[in-house]
């Protein structure tokens, strides 16, 4: 079994900015390194009646490329996002009513469903919407040597061995979501799922600070 | 119940997941008649079995003996019973007028709710008017349902309004602000100009002063007071009566 | 979703507004709204907020085979994309009538008025052109969406590299920008499209209208003119009757902001630039403000990381191996190989166990229903009799014992004895 070094272990700086769009319910833009994403909430609203459910909201995920229509790859990702976010709304509080995410796509440099993670729970936590924990997203990448690289770049991704992104929630730390490319050993799976949850607590810090600082006023 | 650990954080900013333990207390005191305190959750603030849980991310604010709410920012509409909002009809079915109040759904105001009308007197509404409203029947699961009378039949300053005024959004927070007993918000406006102000619980306000000049002023000063701190407020207001008197 | 329902009262006190010559947001007849630019990561990535209304441009370019009657010139290729995120009436994938409409304005603003020079595009006559792709997304609709768009879509045009490209031969390579200088694109001119709206049959006009004004108005005018005063596209729409003298006034007042907002983008271009040689970082994390209390930026963090191995070795260690052994294939009939348990059904097996539970919770029950009727047994074998309540969610299920069931039991009696059994957790 080999021991992975995990020198390389290290956020690159991360910033948000809540409430920003007038339009949407709920808005965040959420920044890592020069990973961008924007996020607008509408909802709880009315909702199309083919889509409809009786019993709890319909979350909808629209991701925005910057170039072109979405294609696979952003309804894969689109599919990952609504299942996390499904798991922290409270979605039965409000029933027969539609709730639609759109994430858009600002700058890609690598980690970036981790972004839209982040991003996308900022927005919810900006709508005022019901949830039952937070969410964060982290993005590891393997390289070749077999060390850990949290929150790589675009150029990190390229050259590495294996590509994990988990979505981590608030409350005990559980993985709610897990997205992995290529290949790795088990042991580097609950390593990477470690670092994963190291690394999410100074997201959740992150989180808690900038709500703090956006009801200052308010106090 | 604890209520005391909740105690210590009023004030605080809370986020989703924030957990509270609510514990039933096994020994009961001889001495002392213990009542049992319970703690009243509103808005932001949910009971999961033994636990309180935060659902919304905002100041934890308290009122005697024990109601406990989050004080959010947000600005999308959720109907609740007994509160009174600004709603525009959108369609007359039958005998019932939709409204649209910013919620998820249309809400339903029949048209014997007015003071005085009856099946032959029917209130003059049309499309695209403003109607000011309680809510009678709200909740998740049913048609939420307006009446503009209050329980005696009175219209009690409900019904149609609105001509020669401007309608216009602020997010959920400062319409509360607006609205609590003390509101410092409403006593600074109360000094600037005379106007009439109509305020809905669902974000809308709905202004009117002697020209259009002035309306517009207290529009915009209300919909940018929204992000401001009570100094910086009254700073601006003060401005703007230097200079517009 | 729909928009909210614009309010009579909302309407009237607009057009008297403007009729007193007073705007919703405190601005002048002529005024526009604050514009700002700012630029993304890469080249040709631009943002642009009007006011609240905010739009992103972004340009790329691919290598394409030129359109045959024009073989040596290259591809401009605009979209606008009306995403759901700047308003909840616009919905994703889908051509509206004002996406059209857009879509049209800024082709014929930016590819019918020549302002770039497609012919440079052209690498070998008739075989490669670049095409050049300019992809608007709205991200918030406070109104006049076309300014913001066109401004967008010329600033993200100047502000993009192609990549250098060499031909030896029959040979075109493309060249990284490590290897040489990405190019700029030559743009002779550039057009900005200015909107006027009109109110009351054309009595009153106001620039850069916003989103309720847009929603009162009776009738646009959009015209596209560059700093040199050249009108390079003109369009009116609603139906109104306009005066020779109101379109003249237009377009002078056109030529005045148009001029206002090429300095502006000439400035923001010229101070990117100088950001970008400076080495400083540029993008949209630069351009977040930092004084609002809405944002918050930390700096790189570094994260505590000893006890992971540790931790990831405890999991591996308790979770135990995973079974190594691999059953060996079993060939049921020739050409036919299986591996896995899955060899013999194991549907008996299972129904054999749930039936123990029911016992173990329910025996009485079957016990005294066994004794008192044995013929309704006989008669209705594996049918399975329900007295159950879905309030109290407890079942009781009068069947026959196991031994008489497991030999006539019909398919029937199966489903329902698993969905009650199924229904049994809850309790």
């Amino acid at each position: 079994m080999e021991v992975c070094e995990s020198s390389k272990v290290s956020l690159r700086e991360f910033g948000c900015e809540q409430n920003l769009l007038s339009r949407p319910d709920g808005s965040a833009s959420f920044v890592q390194g020069d990973t961008s994403v924007m996020a607008g909430v509408y909802g709880p609203a009315e909702v199309k009646v083919s889509k409809e459910i009786y019993d709890r909201a319909t979350l909808e995920v629209l991701i925005q490329p910057k170039v072109g229509l979405p294609t696979v790859r952003e309804r894969s990702q689109e599919q990952c996002i609504r299942e996390t976010c499904e798991a922290s709304l409270l979605l039965s509080l409000h029933p027969r009513s539609s709730l639609t995410l759109v994430l858009q796509v600002l700058h890609d440099d690598g980690s970036l469903l981790s972004c839209f993670l982040n991003a996308a729970c900022m927005a919810l936590m900006d709508a005022g919407l019901p949830m039952s924990c937070l969410f964060c997203g982290v993005t590891c990448a393997i390289n070749t040597d077999g060390q850990i690289i949290t929150d790589p770049t675009a150029a990190q991704e390229k050259e590495s061995r294996a590509l994990m992104t988990f979505a981590i929630d608030c409350a005990k730390r559980r993985v709610l979501m897990s997205s992995t490319k290529g290949s790795f050993s088990v042991h580097e799976l609950q390593q990477c799922i470690a670092v994963s949850q190291k690394a999410s607590e100074k997201i959740f810090q992150f989180y808690r600070d900038s709500v703090r600082r956006r009801y200052s006023k308010n106090l | 119940m604890q209520v005391p650990e909740l105690l210590q954080r009023v004030g605080q900013v809370l986020l989703p997941g924030d957990e509270f333990r609510l514990d039933q207390e096994d020994n009961i005191s001889l001495t002392e008649v213990s009542r049992p305190s319970r703690a009243v959750c509103g808005p932001g603030l949910r009971r999961s079995g033994a636990r309180l849980l935060v659902c919304k991310s905002g100041v934890l604010r308290h009122k005697a003996p024990n109601v406990f709410w989050i004080d959010s920012q947000q600005k999308r509409y959720v109907p609740a019973k007994g509160e009174t909002v600004i709603g525009i009809v959108t369609a007359k079915a039958g005998d019932i007028f939709k409204v649209d109040v910013g919620g998820s759904e249309q809400a339903s105001l029949s048209y014997l709710a007015f003071e005085g009308a009856t099946k032959r007197n029917r209130p003059n509404v049309q499309v695209g008017d403003l109607v000011f409203a309680q809510f009678v029947v709200a909740n998740k699961d049913m048609e939420p349902e307006l009446v503009c009378m209050d329980s005696s039949g009175r219209a009690n300053g409900m019904g149609v309004f609105g001509s020669g005024g401007l309608l216009f959004t602020v997010s959920l927070g400062l319409v509360r602000r607006l609205l609590s007993p003390l509101s410092e918000l409403r006593s600074d406006l109360e000094q600037l100009f005379p106007c009439e102000l109509v305020v809905g619980m669902n974000g809308r306000l709905w202004v009117r002063s002697c020209s259009v000049q002035q309306t517009l002023i207290v529009a915009n000063l209300l919909q940018s007071s929204d992000s401001m701190t009570a100094p910086q407020r009254k700073e601006l207001f003060r401005k703007v009566q230097q200079g517009a008197l | 979703m729909k928009d909210t329902p614009l309010s009579n009262c909302e309407r009237d006190f607009i057009l008297k507004a403007i009729e007193e010559k007073k705007r919703l947001d405190g601005r002048q007849t002529y005024d526009f709204r604050r514009i700002k630019i700012t630029f993304g990561t890469d080249y040709g990535c631009c943002f642009v907020d009007l006011g609240k209304t905010r739009v992103m441009a972004q340009v790329s370019c691919e290598l394409v085979a030129p359109k045959e009657s024009r073989p040596n010139e290259g591809i401009m290729f605009f979209n606008i994309e009306l995403s759901p995120m700047a308003s909840p009436a616009f919905e994703q994938g889908r051509q509206s009538e004002l996406s059209v409409k857009l879509n049209r304005q800024l082709e014929r603003c930016l590819r019918n008025s020549k302002c770039i020079d497609t012919e440079s595009l052209c690498v070998v006559a008739g075989e490669k052109v670049w095409q050049i792709r300019v992809d608007v997304s709205m991200l918030n609709n406070d109104g006049n969406l076309m300014d913001a768009a066109s401004v967008a879509a010329i600033t993200a045009l100047c502000h993009f590299r192609r990549p250098d490209v060499g031909i030896q031969g029959d040979e075109v390579t493309v060249y990284s920008p490590e290897e040489r200088d990405p190019i700029p694109l030559s743009i002779y001119h550039m057009p900005i499209s200015i909107s006027f709206s009109f109110f009351q049959q054309g009595t009153f006009l106001l620039v850069d209208p916003c989103e309720r004004e847009e929603r009162v108005m009776d009738g646009l005018l959009m015209i596209a003119m560059n700093k040199h005063r050249e009108i390079c596209s003109i369009q009116s729409s609603g139906g109104i009757m306009l005066l020779k003298e109101q379109v003249m006034r237009c377009s002078k007042i056109a030529a005045v902001k148009v001029s206002e907002i090429t300095e502006l983008i000439s400035k923001a271009l010229l101070n990117d630039r100088t950001a970008r040689k400076a080495g400083g970082r540029c993008g949209f994390a630069e351009s977040m403000p930092q004084e609002r209390i809405t944002a918050l930026k930390t700096d790189e963090t570094l994260m505590e990381t000893s006890d992971v191995t540790e931790r990831a070795n405890d999991i591996v260690e308790k979770a135990g191996a995973p079974p190594q052994t691999v059953p060996s294939p079993l060939v049921p009939a020739p050409g036919v190989g299986q591996v896995s348990q899955g060899q013999q059904n194991t549907w008996g097996l299972q129904e054999e166990d749930e039936d123990d539970d029911d016992d173990d919770d329910e025996q009485n029950g079957k016990e005294t229903k066994m004794e008192t009727e044995p013929q309704e047994e006989e008669k209705g074998a594996g049918d399975v009799v329900e007295i159950s309540d879905s309030e109290e969610e407890e079942v009781v299920i009068l069947t026959s014992e196991t031994s008489g069931q497991a030999k006539n039991a019909d398919s029937s009696s199966h489903q329902k004895r698993a969905a009650a059994s199924k229904r049994r957790p809850k309790k």
